[in-house]
């Protein structure tokens, strides 16, 4: 994942600098503002060290650049669930779903978030509905 | 005889013991009071709030004036070659500058040397100029805004005496207590020396020593009496008693008195170096150190910003001092008197400039800390404010105000406002406005002013009523007739629309945009009075509100703050996050103590949002608030809301962008009428206001249950896109009408012209 960020942020700066070709097949990119990538990578390091506090912090700086970019909801959604607020994770993969379009990939994995989250907090069946709503988008 | 006198003799004894042990007592007295504070915290540090940091990073859309003006706000100096921290160089659209090192919430920054592009009013590059590489972002240290101070606003920044230059000790010793570092506490010499300097008319001299001077500001009162003298004395002793030299030389450096910045005084050499010279303590040189040591003396009449010549006479005098005493050379003597006085310009800040800001700050603060911590602790506060949305709005509000009263003859300072802007996905407050004249720090109306919130209310009712898809569409039509509500117990209620007329059967979708009274009571009335205050709780006010029917037309009273909280879950599409004016609280120290994370709450669902949203969007396009369009353009697609309650007392309006929510209200303090509307008070502010931002365009996100259907405004059934004044609504999957208007897509006139479009094709 980080890989394929640093090649998002390279392929940002390479549109950035005006000589980008499109290549066909790349997955969408989380932004095209590279302060948000580079604020994406942060983020996504801090969460391996398991600073996850901090990398909620770094989120929120990338949110107010980008404050409609849905990928970025949905990575604080992933963060709050690993500091296990399960409600906000909920909440945050949900704005993250409002936020999303007809972005399917992107709409699943929320909901697969709302899944755990609701999972882990004892709601089974709720649970069962999220994952089936994730599977439905795809 | 001598029976009488042994008696006499023995009680004057006893008096003499008691008086003896009275001064005892009163010793043990003093020494533990001297103790109790010395061995304490001996200061109160006030919190000390920070502005947001602005970051830096490509494409930003900000211009090198705007940019200017931060660095204005930091004390950054133009140099020609910018090498230290706090410096920076303009050569046309380039900016070199350093920046400070800073502690942040989430983690310290180094200083950097960074060269900054700009083209077209945005930020095109960044460099780092260490290592020549292009950086994506780059974060300048916030600004200072303010403090929360401890009792009569005593500001200070502590020090150690290790941090103390030598020649500034020197400059003290000399000038105010030679004898320092032998006597006692108390110095015979000086005082007799003082006595006959008074006696001889040769200028009233002190005599008191540091010491003396130390216990006189930190446990006596200003009164002159022989009393107070000779206790200021036995403790000046007894601290010598007890603690070293160095402490009491530290902690004398760190208590004086040396200036006034507005209410806020300038206590200690530690925050004395920065406010006159900018610079820290451990840089100023022998004319610098001299000019701060003179002014002990009397820091107003002394004060070099008021009187400068008084303050170089001064220092040149304490510079003689320091020279006869040893401290420096003949030739540094020469070399610091010929210096001009060093001291900076700065407009005075007393203790905010953002006196509204800060106040709502402490009330958020206050929720988790208590009043004595945070005008002591020395906490470091991290806010949201925008320093140029900040500006943006205060100078709109004032200019505005000022045109209204000229415009309509009314008496210079009749009207009053306020206005709070707020970020629309993650509910930073980035500015308030608590009245017509920023610096003021009494009635803050942005928080304060409980108004009758008016048509503001409207979009809740709408909301309510496009939550029941089955019976509500932005196509329903609502009954505009004459309405008459009897309760016993009370008058009739009548509601009138503004223009006073009727409009028979309007859409609702035209009732929300052109604001009619009428409809939206009936409305509110068959959906329930209760059921919409329910809903004007889920969007943010937290308290209960009196129900009346007349609620439904906004007769209930709110601040501005709390009309922002509801738009703030609109403009957040349905979400709420409670607003925030604060991001972090550090210690003293740097220890990150709190943060106050982005939360999200979803209270409304998406779909009927975003009918609602688009309604509101209309009221801009094409409604009451149309006239916004002499203000933005109408590609930026906002979406607002106007209100004016009766006899014009009230003028309200609030409205998002893609980027930014703000509320506007104006009115009279004394609750008189003014004569404006929503649209032609308050949204001027907003006007004036938004278009100084660069607005981003509101681009809602359709949710997925949304279809879009060609509708017959005037019956309310199904049209097409050909027909005559069809218009395209969204509606909430399988609630737009299934009937056809005459010219409809299953009308009879429509299947004949598809007969023949199918027949003799196109």
């Amino acid at each position: 994942m980080r890989a394929i960020r640093r090649a998002a942020s390279l392929a940002a700066a390479l549109l950035l600098a005006g000589c980008a070709v499109l290549q066909p097949g790349t997955p969408p990119e989380p932004s095209q503002n590279a302060a948000v990538v580079a604020l994406l990578d942060k983020a996504q390091a801090q969460s391996s060290a398991g600073q996850l506090e901090a990398a909620g912090a770094s989120l929120e700086r990338a949110l107010r650049i980008e404050p409609r970019n849905s990928f970025l909801w949905q990575e604080l959604a992933r963060v709050r669930l690993g500091q296990g607020q399960y409600r906000q994770a909920e909440n945050l993969a949900a704005k993250s779903n409002a936020l999303a379009g007809d972005a399917k990939g992107l709409r699943a994995e929320n909901w697969r978030i709302i899944g755990q989250a609701r999972s882990r907090r004892g709601d089974l069946q709720g649970a069962q509905a999220a994952f089936e709503r994730a599977g439905a988008e795809q | 005889m001598a029976k009488r006198k042994k008696p006499k003799k023995r009680y004057l004894i006893k008096f003499a013991l008691a008086g003896l042990l009275l001064a005892a007592a009163f010793t043990v007295y003093l020494d533990f009071t001297v103790r109790a504070r010395f061995e304490g915290k001996r200061f109160a540090l006030p919190a000390r709030v920070y502005a947001r940091p602005l970051e830096l990073y490509p494409g930003l859309s900000l211009s090198p004036a705007e940019l200017t003006t931060e660095l204005a706000l930091l004390d950054y100096r133009e140099t020609t070659l910018p090498g230290e921290p706090g410096t920076y160089h303009w050569s046309n659209d380039t900016l070199d500058l350093v920046t400070r090192p800073f502690v942040f919430a989430d983690d310290p920054q180094e200083s950097v040397a960074l060269r900054v592009e700009f083209a077209n009013g945005q930020v095109r590059g960044l460099l780092d100029c260490g290592d020549g590489q292009p950086l994506q972002l780059a974060r300048l240290e916030p600004a200072l805004i303010g403090g929360i101070y401890p009792g009569k606003n005593e500001d200070r920044v502590l020090i150690r005496l290790d941090d103390v230059p030598g020649h500034l000790v020197d400059a003290l010793i000399a000038v105010e207590d030679r004898r320092f570092y032998t006597h006692h506490g108390i110095d015979p010499r000086g005082i007799a020396r003082a006595t006959i300097a008074t006696a001889s008319g040769d200028g009233v001299q002190g005599g008191s020593t540091l010491t003396q001077q130390l216990i006189k500001n930190f446990y006596l009162t200003a009164e002159r009496t022989l009393r107070r003298k000779l206790t200021e004395m036995v403790m000046a002793v007894l601290l010598e008693a007890h603690y070293s030299k160095e402490e009491i030389l530290e902690t004398y450096l760190n208590e004086v008195y040396l200036g006034q910045d507005g209410n806020r005084g300038i206590h200690g050499f530690g925050l004395a170096a920065p406010f006159y010279f900018d610079k820290p303590l451990s840089h100023l040189d022998n004319s610098e150190a001299a000019l701060l040591v003179g002014m002990l003396k009397g820091p107003t009449y002394f004060s070099p910003r008021s009187h400068p010549k008084r303050a170089l006479e001064r220092r040149n005098l304490v510079l003689t001092e320091m020279a006869e005493a040893g401290g420096i050379t003949e030739q540094q003597l020469r070399s610091a008197k010929a210096a001009p006085l060093g001291v900076v310009d700065r407009p005075s800040r007393g203790t905010s400039p953002y006196p509204a800001f800060l106040n709502l700050v402490y009330r958020q603060l206050m929720r988790d800390y208590r009043d004595e911590d945070l005008r002591s602790e020395g906490l470091q506060i991290f806010t949201t404010l925008d320093p140029r949305v900040q500006h943006s709005a205060e100078s709109a509000l004032s200019k505005r105000l000022a045109r209204l009263e000229i415009a309509r003859s009314m008496k210079p300072g009749t009207l009053q406002g306020a206005l709070i802007v707020t970020s629309t996905q993650n509910a930073e407050v980035q500015a308030v406005a608590g009245g017509r004249d920023p610096r003021f720090e009494g009635f803050n109306r942005a928080l304060d002013a409980q108004r009758p919130i008016g048509s503001l209310i409207k979009p809740v009712v709408y909301l309510t009523a496009l939550q029941e898809p089955q019976s509500y569409t932005l196509a329903t039509l609502l009954d505009d007739s004459p309405l008459v509500l009897q309760q016993a117990g009370t008058d009739d209620w009548v509601p009138q629309n503004y223009d006073k007329e009727f409009h028979g059967e309007v859409p609702l979708r035209a009732a929300l945009v052109n604001s009619y009274n009428v409809p939206t009571a009936r409305l509110g009335l068959a959906l329930g009075v209760s059921r919409v205050m329910a809903n004007l709780r889920r969007l943010g006010i937290e308290r209960d509100l009196p129900e009346y029917a007349s609620s439904l037309l906004g007769s209930n009273t709110l601040s501005p703050l709390e009309v922002t909280e509801v738009y703030q879950t609109i403009a957040g599409d349905g979400f709420r996050t409670p607003l925030r004016a604060i991001r972090a609280v550090l210690t003293a120290e740097g220890e990150p103590l709190q943060s106050y994370p982005l939360n999200v709450e979803q209270e409304i669902e998406a779909a009927p949002l975003y009918l609602l949203t688009a309604a509101m969007q209309d009221v801009v396009r094409e409604g009451t608030a149309r006239e916004l369009g002499a203000y933005l353009p109408a590609a930026l697609e906002i979406a607002g809301k106007t209100g004016t309650t009766d006899d014009f007392r009230d003028s309200w309006f609030a409205g998002f962008t893609g980027d930014r929510l703000a509320v506007v209200w104006v009115g009279r303090d004394d609750n008189g009428p003014t004569g404006l509307t929503g649209a032609s008070g308050a949204m001027t502010v907003w006007g004036d206001m938004m278009a100084g931002l660069n607005p981003a365009p509101l681009i809602l996100t359709e949710p997925d249950n949304i279809e879009r259907v060609w509708i017959d405004p005037v019956s309310g059934l199904l049209s097409d896109e050909g027909c005559r004044d069809a218009v395209e609504l969204p509606f909430i999957t399988g609630s737009a009408p299934t009937e056809s208007a005459p010219c409809g897509p299953r009308s009879l006139g429509r299947s004949i012209k598809g007969w023949f479009e199918r027949t003799f094709g196109r």
